[in-house]
């Protein structure tokens, strides 16, 4: 019995590092948006799983208090604190990533494409340029916005 | 009126309540909401400015949530280092309040959740609960990143987003660590313990994984790619909050780390590296810039790694040159930003600018003064109390820091003086002059008065931020307020 559990909290961390480390992987080598997104979960996923095994004791119950509370003192019970810390993350990782998919959907209809460097370098070419360019659609150099509306005092 | 420590969580209660009622009170009228999210962000400066006396009297004012006291509870710690950036962020959110052309109610929802957000950051007590407050201020950044609704607005903000939620992971991971080997969130309770428990390669990965992660909102070297993009594509308003006010929030919550949990050579070292990395980066990179957004971007990054660096000195000197940084930034940088915004393009074709709008010439040349550090300005203090500590404190880290700086803000004042020469240079004929309203320029010049107020009144200013410095840099005291009880 002892062994298992010994096992068992084992597997638990291994668990988390292979998650974190498969996710860091997703996140850092693909080139598509989509695929990073989907690193960023499983990265996620790890480091919850590794909150949830700190707080793991295999001799210990679920901490639902179902009796009149003396009647805990007969065992041990699973730290709940990092428990409700990782139903916290879920909640927000859930937000988070809902968020992301939402800005990956307006990349692509943006650009028309989810590949890192063609978004980077559409991205270079629409904030390098003045807004000029963007507006008459030629380059002229030294062209510049005209100031709208009602000018300062301190013009000459 | 007086205020008790129970209202200290109304800096946050009252934004976030008013910020899920606006969307409902924008479907009757825009103006209405816009004025409700204004009035609400005004209560929030003002409460914060009510609790200063109690603050100062009795050095912090702790409120348990819920009754439940501390350690076992989550507490809200407002001392005056924290009423300070609550007020800072209020008054930078009143001051660049979205205008009426734009989709204003769900930005000014936003612009409140980012208001709750940056107040709990600097406010609580509790570990998870900061990282909670990290996450809104992230949420509201994101989307805020992406209002200007353009391709590259969402692009960097995705970016952004990506990075950002990875070094979540990783402060959450580092959040994680420290629990299992202390036991405890509560900061006051984890400053007891750290001697134990928090040393050693355990205690140094758990600082080193929540330093990425919060630093990502820091600028801090090697997560700060996101700044340049998010700040050339996000709407100037938004660029301006964020590089003035929210990195120093995220800048004070490491700050709390350092003095509470962390007071060990090697992590001030890994921060001391950090922030020495972000100067020399941040500079070199602005020098090379062709125009002034992506230029304040990378001197932004600078400043952070200065505040770093003042951070990483051991002892409340250190604290101290942190701070005056940290308020010198925040009334300089949005200001800067200010000019940006209609000085945009290549700087190169903002030649005889300055003549066109002098006001505003004189104000770029004033606050190139102050950043580079020229007596009698601001600047100039903060940078000599970063000196005199860093050599104070000695060693050969420090001297490297000082040497580094001392070589940036050269280079600092290289690429200020091109700019201020390029400014007053004579405009090729035939192009139209480019003028500022006064309605743009107003944020710009109210920040430059203070900057000549702070100015004239640097002794007084002085002598208020090194108490606050010797008490926010006392772990000891920190715990007593919050652990009555205990000790």
């Amino acid at each position: 019995m002892t062994m298992d559990a010994e096992m068992l909290g084992k597997a638990l961390y291994a668990g988390a590092v292979c998650l974190v480390l498969l996710g860091l992987y997703g996140m850092v080598v693909p080139r598509n948006l989509m695929r990073i997104v989907l690193g960023l979960v499983l990265l996620e996923s790890g480091v919850n799983l590794f909150l949830v095994a700190a707080g793991f004791r295999a001799d210990a119950a679920a901490p639902i208090l179902t009796a009149p509370f003396t009647a805990q003192a007969a065992g041990p019970l699973v730290d709940p604190v990092p428990q409700a810390l990782v139903l916290t993350a879920i909640v927000i990782g859930v937000g988070v990533l809902a968020l992301g998919l939402a800005l990956v959907v307006r990349v692509k209809e943006a650009y028309g494409t989810l590949d890192t460097h063609a978004v980077a370098n559409r991205m270079a070419r629409e904030t390098g340029a003045d807004p000029a360019v963007t507006a008459a659609g030629a380059r002229t150099p030294g062209a510049l916005p005209v100031a709208a509306g009602r000018t300062a005092e301190d013009a000459p | 009126m007086t205020l008790t420590a129970h209202h200290v969580v109304l800096p946050v209660a009252l934004p976030l309540l008013v910020a899920f009622l606006l969307p409902l009170v924008g479907r009757l009228s825009d103006g209405l909401a816009r004025l409700l999210a204004q009035l609400t962000t005004l209560a929030v400066a003002v409460i914060a400015l009510l609790l200063w006396p109690a603050a100062s009297d009795g050095g912090a004012l702790v409120s348990a949530m819920g009754g439940f006291a501390a350690p076992i509870g989550i507490v809200f710690y407002a001392d005056k280092l924290a009423l300070m950036f609550v007020v800072a962020l209020a008054v930078g959110l009143l001051l660049f309040r979205p205008r009426r052309e734009h989709d204003s109610t769900k930005v000014q929802t936003l612009w409140l959740l980012l208001l709750a957000g940056g107040s709990g950051l600097v406010l609580s007590g509790d570990l998870f609960n900061i990282f909670v407050f990290y996450e809104i201020t992230a949420v509201a950044t994101y989307g805020l990143g992406a209002s200007a609704h353009t391709g590259a607005g969402y692009g960097a903000s995705l970016r952004y987003l990506l990075l950002s939620a990875l070094g979540s992971a990783f402060a959450l991971l580092g959040i994680a660590l420290v629990y299992a080997a202390a036991g405890t969130l509560n900061l006051a309770d984890l400053s007891q313990l750290a001697g134990e428990r928090l040393t050693g390669p355990m205690g140094l990965t758990a600082f080193v994984l929540m330093v990425l992660g919060f630093g990502v909102k820091a600028e801090l070297f090697p997560v700060n790619t996101w700044v340049p993009e998010v700040y050339t594509a996000a709407p100037t308003r938004v660029t301006a909050v964020l590089a003035g006010v929210v990195s120093k929030l995220a800048m004070v919550v490491i700050l709390r780390l350092l003095v509470l949990l962390f007071q060990d050579p090697a992590a001030l070292g890994f921060l001391l590296l950090l922030g020495a990395i972000g100067v020399a980066a941040g500079e070199l990179a602005a020098f090379r810039s062709r125009d002034l957004h992506r230029t304040f971007a990378y001197s932004s990054i600078a400043q952070l790694g200065l505040m770093a660096v003042a951070f990483s000195i051991p002892g409340h000197a250190g604290v101290l040159a942190g701070i005056a940084v940290a308020l010198h930034h925040l009334v300089v940088k949005p200001a800067f930003f200010v000019l940006a915004d209609r000085w945009r393009g290549e700087i190169a074709g903002l030649t005889g600018a300055g003549r066109t709008s002098p006001l505003a010439a004189g104000l770029f040349v004033l606050l190139s003064l102050s950043i580079i550090g020229i007596p009698p300005l601001p600047g100039f203090w903060a940078k000599l109390m970063l000196f005199k500590a860093a050599i104070d404190a000695g060693g050969a880290g420090n001297l490297t820091a000082v040497a580094i700086i001392l070589a940036a803000t050269v280079i600092e004042a290289a690429y200020l003086f091109r700019v201020v020469g390029i400014l007053y240079g004579t405009a090729p004929a035939g192009r139209p002059p480019l003028r500022f309203t006064l309605g743009e320029l107003a944020p710009g010049l109210l920040l430059g008065a203070v900057l000549i107020a702070a100015t004239v009144s640097v002794a007084p200013l002085g002598d208020g931020l090194t108490a606050m410095a010797a008490d926010s840099a006392d772990a000891a005291a920190y715990a007593s307020r919050v652990l009555p009880g205990g000790n």
